[in-house]
């Protein structure tokens, strides 16, 4: 497996200590990490997951928008963040493995270095919630 | 490819006669590649001693800096080479966002803390920032990747025939990581190391130095070795001593250093702490380096 760059290593390393729910692509938008809160968000841990595509994502966890409708791949603030290089915000919902629903605000922004974009870190927030200093 | 440590020490020059065996001239590395191309990875006080031992004739050299910490640079105005007209000097290094290498090379080698400018050394010297992808110097092919550190920082990679050195000084993977368990391609430096029949790597603090330095930049014993066993490292070269760290206490972390490895399954005399002007010997045709002296 080829080397990660290494400011994908450390906002990974970042993350993993983090009690914010947080997910990071690659720069290919490809989802490569989330962290322990993220995965108890969606009662499945990163490990158990592994690397699935686009696609089954959206089968398993959405998001899904106030209509209940899947919201494109192309529109997810990961995706806008790391292929336009600059920060995107969304509500929307998401489906847990048990099949609950939450309602979460997204906050995603680019990994940008001397090298050009190397992914996008996007983190959640339940909806409505504005008190940062945990839960 | 001839591999020579000239300066082991990091963070501060530290002469004196606790450290006279392990030497207390901070990071450089003098490399002679099969087809004769002299390379210097970082210039830090060691680089002196390296310039007074080259021959006076016209000569074209590449430094390859990691960073530009002092300890990594401070001896680039005593660098003999850099006096003669007839040399050409080419200094490769990280970009950063701020400012050219050239521009930051140039806060130190300015008033007032250097007596000469950049633009009154003699040689013909030039900057280059590292590309993302290999590249060439005379019979190697170098690469060069950005490593965990403190400030835009690279770990280098010199691969001549089938022997490669990797240098990687200063470098701390463990923060904020399990190196013991992640999977190899999130664990940085790695990919510059891997294989490699010979890794410099930074071994700055012992197991119970390292809590009170977490995030400094730099490596304990147990994360050294886990990194090399990791990468599967020929031959592993512990550097960048702690100027805390006299003779004797090198002595036994070094001892230490062999046991963990052993304990890893690692096998005898694959490992060691860095020694001032100790020399390697990387063939050209075969995996594993042989000490010269
Ligand atoms: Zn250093
Ligand atoms: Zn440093």
């Amino acid at each position: 497996m080829t080397q990660r760059p290494l400011e994908l290593i450390l906002a990974r390393n970042l993350m993993s200590a983090l009690s914010t729910p947080a997910f990071l692509v690659d720069e290919g938008g490809l989802l490569v990490f989330y962290n322990e809160a993220a995965g108890a968000l969606l009662g499945k841990r990163f490990e158990e997951l592994g690397t699935v595509g686009a696609e089954e994502w959206g089968s398993m966890f959405g998001p899904f928008d106030g209509n209940g409708e899947p919201i494109p791949y192309d529109e997810l603030p990961l995706v806008v963040a790391v292929r336009n290089g600059r920060p995107a915000h969304a509500d929307f919902e998401i489906s847990s493995a048990d099949g609950a629903r939450h309602q979460v605000e997204v906050s995603a922004f680019p990994i940008l270095t001397a090298h050009g974009s190397q992914g996008a870190i996007a983190v959640f927030w339940p909806a409505g919630s504005h008190d940062g200093a945990g839960r | 490819m001839k591999v020579k440590l000239w300066g082991t020490r990091g963070s501060i020059p530290s002469p004196g006669p606790e450290t006279i065996r392990y030497g207390g001239n901070t990071s450089c590395v003098g490399v002679t590649l099969s087809d004769g191309s002299l390379l210097a990875l970082d210039a830090g006080t060691g680089i002196r001693s390296l310039g007074l031992a080259l021959a006076a004739e016209p000569a074209r050299l590449h430094i390859l800096l990691t960073h530009l910490h002092l300890d990594h640079i401070q001896g680039l105005v005593f660098f003999a080479p850099a006096f003669r007209a007839q040399t050409e000097i080419v200094i490769w290094g990280p970009a950063s966002p701020e400012a050219s290498l050239r521009d930051r090379i140039a806060r130190y080698i300015s008033a007032p803390l250097s007596p000469v400018e950049v633009r009154e050394l003699p040689c013909d010297v030039s900057f280059r920032h590292c590309p993302q992808s290999e590249w060439e110097i005379g019979s190697a092919r170098i690469s060069a990747a950005s490593v965990a550190h403190r400030g835009p920082t690279l770990g280098y990679r010199i691969d001549d025939g089938d022997s490669s050195l990797a240098y990687i000084p200063d470098h701390e993977p463990a923060l904020g990581a399990d190196i013991d368990s992640l999977d190899e391609a999130w664990i940085s430096g790695l990919g510059l190391a891997r294989d490699a029949s010979l890794l410099i790597h930074d071994g700055q603090y012992a197991d119970a130095e390292y809590p009170d330095h977490i995030g400094w930049g730099h490596s304990s014993l147990s994360h050294s070795i886990s990194f090399a066993r990791r990468a599967n490292a020929a031959r592993t070269v512990l550097f960048h001593h702690d100027p805390m760290h006299s003779d004797e206490r090198l002595d036994q972390l070094g001892l230490e250093a062999q046991q963990r490895w052993l304990a890893l399954g690692g096998a005898d005399g694959e490992i060691e702490l860095a020694v001032e002007r100790s020399e390697y010997e990387l063939p050209a045709h075969a995996t594993s380096a042989t000490s010269a002296s």
